[in-house]
Order: C-alpha cells, then structure tokens, then sequence
C-alpha cells in the first residue's frame, strides 16, 4: 500500500502527469483517504506555479546591453567587409 | 501579398536576424538571454555562463543563416549554448556534479513516521493564487533568494522545463541529463520551494 511518504516521492511525476497507470490509481486512491497528502499536493502545485508566475526574466539590464554592443560591432563589422559596390 | 498573413511573429523575428536586422537583435536578445543563461548556469559559473552567452549571440550571426527551424528558434539557441558551456567545461576538465539518488528532500523527508506517515504534514493550505502571492514584495523576494540558493542543476532544470516550458526530451537533450534524473531534479528543487513558501505563510519571514 502506498504510503504518505511514497506519495511525496513521487508527487511531481505525479502533478506532470508523468506517472504510469498503475501509480496514477494508487495516489488517487491515496488521495481521497488522506487529507495531509491532498494538501501537499496541492501546496506543491502551487509552488510548482509560483515558480512559473516569477519572472526568471529578470536579467540584469547591463549585461543585456553588453550583449547589444557586442552583437551591433559584429553587425557593423560584417556589413562593412562585405564591401556594397553595387 | 497575404502570404505574410501567415508567418508567426518567430518566423518575422528569424527572417530579420537572418538579414542581420539591428532591432531584430535587440529584441531576440531580451527575448531568449534569460533562458540561454539558465542553460549555461547548469554547467559554469556566473561569469563563465555570461561570457558563453555573450559569445553565443556573436556566433548566431552568422549561423542562423543555416538555421532551417525544424526546432523552434529557443530550443535551438539553447542547444548553442549548452555546446559551448559543455565544450568549456570539457577545456576546464570539470564535471557537472549533481546527486540523483534522493528524491525526497532531506528537511522534507524528516517529516515522516518510521510507517511512512506524516509525522509533520503541512501546515496550511496554500489558496491563493499565484499571481496573487506574487504581489507580496516580501514573499517575491524571499523566492529569488531561495530559487538562488538551488544547486544550479536544480534551478536549471526548473526554469528550462517550468519557466521556459520546454517539453520533458527537450530538457533532457540540452542538459544532457536522462529522463529520469530530470525528474529528480525537478522534484528536488520544487520541494525546496515548497518549504518555503510554507515556512514563509508561517512565520511572514523568510
Ligand atoms: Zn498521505
């Protein structure tokens, strides 16, 4: 029988719908005996969208500009040594 | 001229880095550098995985002309990337370390009876939303010290497969990490979070 702590193993696998048929019934029924696992369940859920609602896009402003330099001098460079004479 | 109706904005942004296009640059480069850097975080330092991006972005000039988009333009960066941190990683003899043989969290799994029962489940339900629990300054804040803190490994994992949305196989082929130690460290790092969010709805600190 699956037990709470086997649960938490595999609650990600879970939530991902990574889980093989056999497991999916075994948390199911887990679930529906058990109060502790459902809110862990549902607290990693919301952990797992939290970290999809932080940005993770934050990056720092000055190295994204170090970058354009970078790019724009290379730009420049190729355009120039193509030498447009037409 | 409704043939352009149907290219998507990747297929207009790809066409104009394809012509060398200056703005089309600055845009890909805010677009993607954020997940080009998580790649490069997984197997080098911060200043080594700036410099690779840095370095990627010069190399892209010239190879998105042979880019023929059978793999979305992100995946593709992002392969770029993982080469060349996996190619210096090779120059420096290092090795990625990382340990896939626990799933559970050790804090997390201290809250278990020897019966495998919780011994201390959790203790609140967390109900809002998550853009709601966002807006918390002090909460936002607590979660970039604690996504900081991660083993890289980790983090990577996390914001390739959950901020990215990358798909499982595309996760494993850039990290080069086998489906199942994805799936540890996914299930590592989101416990840590898990943690504090729980540790943070209780106390209000971090
Ligand atoms: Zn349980």
């Amino acid at each position: 029988m699956l037990m709470c702590r086997d649960l938490a193993r595999i609650a990600s696998d879970y939530i991902d719908g990574e889980l093989g048929p056999m497991d999916r019934v075994s948390v199911k029924m887990h679930l529906m005996m058990c109060g502790h696992c459902r809110t862990f369940i549902g607290n990693l859920r919301a952990s797992v969208d939290l970290i999809n609602a932080h940005s993770s896009q934050q990056v720092d402003e000055e190295f994204v500009r170090r970058i354009d330099e970078r790019v724009t001098e290379s730009l420049n460079a190729r355009n120039s040594g193509n030498g447009n004479s037409d | 001229m409704d043939t352009a109706t149907h290219q998507s904005d990747e297929d207009i942004l790809i066409q104009g880095l394809k012509s060398g296009n200056q703005s089309a640059f600055r845009k890909a480069v805010r677009l993607y550098t954020p997940g080009m850097l998580a790649v490069a975080r997984f197997y080098l330092d911060h200043s080594a995985a700036e410099e690779t991006v840095q370095d990627c972005w010069v190399t892209v000039i010239d190879a998105i002309q042979k880019f023929e988009g059978r793999s979305g333009l992100k995946t593709w960066l992002h392969r770029i990337v993982a080469n060349r941190a996996k190619n210096h990683l090779r120059k420096a003899k290092r090795e990625v370390s990382a340990d896939f043989s626990e799933t559970l969290d050790p804090e997390l799994a201290d809250r278990f009876a020897p019966n495998g029962r919780w011994a201390t489940p959790p203790s609140l339900k967390i109900n809002e939303s998550a853009q709601a629990l966002m807006e918390n300054d002090a909460l936002s804040d607590c979660l970039d010290q604690h996504l900081a803190a991660l083993p890289e490994t980790q983090r990577s994992a996390l914001m390739l497969y959950e901020a990215h949305q990358h798909k499982s196989e595309d996760v494993c082929n850039i990290l080069d990490v086998s489906a199942s130690n994805l799936r540890v460290l996914l299930h590592r790092g989101r416990q840590k979070i898990f943690l504090m969010v729980e540790t943070f709805q209780e106390t209000g600190e971090c």
